[in-house]
């Protein structure tokens, strides 16, 4: 090793200091001596080194590429060194193999492109000093070199390039979501606007038919209607979409005169279905019939929630359950103990495994987005009637998305207009 | 008061609703920290929101024991049983109640050994549930039924070991199920469903939905 | 074959029951082989290198300990073998005691340092805007560990300040943390590798996540955990309990094959006798 660095002395008149004599020598191995020995048959470190602050982030980093050098062993590694002047002192921050971090593995900054496996990158968001690394300053310019180590030892990179780091104001790997999510809204907006001018129909659900028949039963048998939420909170679409139907059905208790217990699992909930159920009973002129108590939370741990509703239902033997948003594992053990009681019981969830238990033990189950669309069969209203056709429309460019798509992928035929909904 | 009741959250729904769609787009270090603000604001309110719910359960039981209605005693027990591990908690194993929880202490052991068993025990009925709905209601009554009730005895027995020492039909046939057609349902309800949530979300911040504030959707 | 229609509830229990306990108290054990969804999990921990750190979520409660503790177990004793640093955060309120209860079994197995090896950082209310919080400063959603510690006076913990300091987050969940917090609030944002660990009834709705790729690997139930100990090679309550569930799934299959031979049965008859 020592023979070599000295012939390559003699012939490249160059100073010596390999990275690995570094380190024997107890350098600390962060920082790069200015000359670095070479040896003529060692592969070259990359002339067409680009540095830029990286895409799409919130600062703090600098993305180096190169091309990819098809000669290289696959052993060898290129290093990359930061300072804060172009003098240095330069130190090594990052270290990529010489058949890794290619462009093409990260679309989500570089696109899809046949080009792109011939280039490597890096994404820098560290500055070493002599006292440790810390991160990249936005606004501050810093410089790079690249190095190349192998075997033989390593090769300063002669080109330096400087970049500084910025916040972006704009996710460019987002358009394609951004263009859906305007495309989708632009639709739901249209026909809200179509429905202000004509009649719209919506098919019916019988989920929602049949709720009028529960309510009606209960008042014939002069018992109580047991409205139970799902375990998730109020930022959830479809405990919204449950307190909507919460309303809609305290007005009808409260115009037939039969009493409601709504149980929830939230706090959150329960104070929304207070006020929902009272302005219910408001508008039906009975609001000396509401019954702050009879709104409560049951339990905020599941499984006491499903113990607290159970004994609800065995004690006080309501004539309807209405079981909607979004449950899990208790499901089942709420439902199948509401059919012992004989209460005619009506789910209603989103949640794709628990629909099976609903299905085998209530009487009439709302199915996924049916749930979402109960708000607006039950109140007829001609914009939310809308807001449904719209979301109808979205799903047929959805569906004719999804049968191109498989195409394409299938004949890997333009694999271009595939990458266009390839998510970030 | 129609300015606090209605037009205040419409407003704020409004405002938090687009800024929540904007920031999804801007990477931006001030759009961020705007972010983990607003992410701030919500774990304090759910925080309080403990306190709520807290004051419903404590009021629930305590009108329950006062009329007297019936499993009143339930109630009974249900405070109680708060009581005790309120003093656990506030007594912190010698600690009091501004220090960080104690690693031991009446309030662990009472979680460890009453919580854990009694809320494991309502889990494991699940299993008696299960048995019992499926004997009365998994029937062949349609071709889609049978269709329904093969694949779920095929996913049964797939899922545990005895299914591949009875034939290794089984994995295969499980792996397939959950990986085609499964997955398949899966995907066209949560399509269906995020549609629905795009839809609602948009009627909730126009202001069109206002059945979450109390009072139908005018 | 009506009487059979009608069969009393509480003798199909008392079979369920004879069905878990009888193979439990035999101490009869099956061979099990591991499924694709665990065997990436497993490759995902393979790929870290010690040192790395791996953020655990603990998103379960009392109730379904029995079938999340072993996953738990097994999948902190495959990273602790690897000589992986663990940082363990709850998002469920009930969660703490039970975290606690696996990471002393694991210190005392593993003869790990708490603050080197590990650390507890106990519970969180906010559910996904705690994941928000930790993606933009990991300390200001958790400036303190469960035991009134300062974060920055761990040696673990002192140089975290996002999610993108750990090199693979696992949620062991029971609840919507995986599909509504993590993957939209965590993984999607930040993109770093992600496994989990769930109930048996959750597992199915997290498939389509698996082929996107944004789940790595994924745990359902005790029959996930007896996967991971048999990729692990340490057979423990899991693989225990796999004869029993073996048999329970057995039970209810026979079940439901003979309440439809009785339903068909009926009805062929009722159809005769109206004829």
């Amino acid at each position: 090793m020592r023979a070599k660095n000295w012939l390559s002395a003699l012939v490249l008149a160059w100073p010596l200091a390999s990275a690995a004599e570094n380190a024997e020598q107890g350098i600390d191995p962060l920082l790069i001596d200015p000359g670095i020995g070479t040896l003529l048959a060692q592969p070259e470190p990359p002339i067409e080194v680009q540095a830029f602050d990286t895409p799409n982030d919130d600062g703090g980093s600098i993305t180096l590429t190169w091309p990819r050098d098809p000669q290289i062993s696959e052993n060898a590694l290129y290093q990359i060194a930061v300072a804060d002047s172009p003098k240095g002192p330069f130190r090594v921050v990052a270290e990529v193999a010489a058949t890794g971090n290619l462009m093409s593995e990260a679309p989500a900054l570089f696109g899809h492109g046949a080009d792109l496996k011939n280039h490597h990158y890096v994404n820098v968001e560290e500055f070493a000093r002599a006292g440790g690394k810390t991160p990249l300053e936005d606004g501050k310019t810093y410089y790079f070199h690249i190095d190349v180590r192998s075997a033989g030892g390593a090769i300063r990179g002669k080109v330096i390039v400087n970049a500084e780091s910025r916040g972006n104001f704009f996710n460019n790997s987002k358009v394609n979501n951004l263009v859906l999510c305007l495309v989708f809204s632009g639709l739901i907006m249209g026909y809200i606007g179509i429905a202000r001018r004509r009649e719209l129909k919506i098919r019916r659900i019988a989920g929602l038919e049949a709720l009028d028949e529960a309510l009606g039963r209960a008042t014939e048998m002069g018992k109580p209607v047991l409205f139970i939420h799902g375990l998730r909170g109020m930022d959830a679409i479809s405990t919204i979409a449950a307190v909507n139907i919460l309303g809609r059905v305290a007005r009808r208790t409260a115009e037939y005169d039969t009493a409601l217990r709504v149980v929830a699992p939230d706090p959150v909930v329960m104070s929304v279905s207070q006020e929902t159920v009272k302005a219910s009973y408001v508008e039906a002129g009975r609001p000396d019939a509401f019954n702050p108590d009879h709104v409560f939370v049951a339990s905020t741990e599941q499984f006491s929630y499903a113990a607290a509703v159970e004994g609800i239902m065995v004690r006080d033997r309501p004539a309807a359950h209405i079981m909607m948003g979004y449950f899990y594992a208790e499901s089942l053990l709420l439902a199948e103990t509401g059919a012992t009681t004989g209460a005619i019981q009506i789910a209603g969830t989103d949640a794709f495994t628990q629909l099976p238990f609903f299905i085998t033990t209530c009487d009439y189950t709302l199915l996924g987005e049916e749930l979402y669309a109960a708000s607006a069969y039950l109140s007829g209203e001609p914009r939310m009637l809308g807001s449904l056709k719209g979301q109808d429309a979205g799903k047929a460019i959805l569906l004719a998305i999804l049968v191109l798509g498989s195409l394409l992928v299938t004949s890997e035929w333009w694999p271009q207009l595939t990458h266009l909904f390839t998510p970030a | 008061m129609i300015f606090l009741s209605r037009t205040l959250p419409l407003v704020v729904a409004f405002a938090f609703g687009m800024l929540g769609v904007v920031i999804y787009y801007i990477p931006h270090g001030n759009a961020q920290s705007l972010e983990r603000e607003m992410a701030l604001w919500v774990r304090i309110v759910f925080a309080f929101s403990y306190l709520l719910g807290l004051y419903s359960l404590l009021n629930l039981h305590w009108q329950r024991i006062r009329q007297r209605v019936a499993g009143w005693a339930y109630s009974l027990i249900a405070i109680l049983s708060f009581a005790v591990m309120m003093v656990f908690v506030v007594y912190n194993d010698g600690l009091g109640p501004f220090a960080a929880q104690a690693e031991a202490g009446g309030y662990k052991w009472l979680f460890d050994n009453i919580h854990v068993p009694c809320a494991s025990t309502m889990f494991s009925i699940l299993a008696f549930f299960i048995a019992s709905a499926a004997y009365r209601t998994f029937r062949a009554r349609t071709p889609e039924a049978a269709l329904l009730l093969i694949a779920a005895v095929i996913v049964m027995l797939g899922r545990v070991p005895i299914g591949r020492e009875l034939a290794d039909f089984f994995p295969l046939a499980t792996d397939w199920l959950l990986n085609v057609p499964n997955l398949a349902a899966k995907r066209g309800i949560l399509l269906g469903v995020s549609l629905g949530a795009i839809a609602t979300s948009l009627r909730i911040i126009f202001g069109i939905e206002r059945s979450y504030l109390g009072g139908g959707a005018e | 074959m009506h009487k059979l229609l009608a069969i009393d509830r509480r003798i199909i229990f008392a079979l369920v029951f004879i069905s878990v306990a009888g193979p439990l108290l035999a101490g009869i054990s099956l061979p099990i082989t591991p499924t694709n969804e665990v065997k990436a999990a497993y490759a995902q921990f393979e790929k870290l290198d010690a040192g790395d750190i791996v953020l655990v979520s603990f998103a379960y409660g009392a109730s379904t300990a029995p079938e999340m503790l072993p996953m738990s177990r097994a999948m902190l004793r495959h990273v602790f073998r690897r000589d992986l640093k663990v940082v363990a955060i709850c998002l469920w309120p009930e969660a703490p005691g039970l975290a606690q209860q696996v990471l002393e079994e694991m210190a005392a197995e593993f003869d790990l340092e708490y603050g080197v090896d590990y650390a507890f950082m106990g519970y969180k209310p906010g559910t996904f805007s705690v994941i928000l919080n930790m993606g933009q400063d990991f300390r200001s959603a958790f400036p303190q560990d469960q035991w009134g510690t300062d974060t920055g006076d761990l040696g673990l913990t002192r140089g975290l300040r996002s999610l993108r300091d750990f090199d693979l987050v696992l949620d062991l969940a029971a609840g919507d943390s995986i599909e509504f917090w993590w993957i939209p609030y965590g993984q999607e944002k930040y993109g770093f590798p992600f496994v989990a660990g769930c109930t048996a009834v959750m597992a199915p709705d997290l498939y389509p996540f698996l082929d996107s790729g944004q789940l790595g690997g994924l745990l359902g139930g005790l029959a996930g955990a007896a996967e991971y100990e048999t990729l692990i090679d340490n057979r423990g309550s899991a693989s225990m309990g796999m004869s029993a569930q073996s048999m329970a799934h057995l039970v209810i299959a026979v079940f439901v094959v003979i309440g439809n031979i009785a339903y068909f049965v009926a009805r062929r008859t009722s159809s005769e006798q109206r004829s």
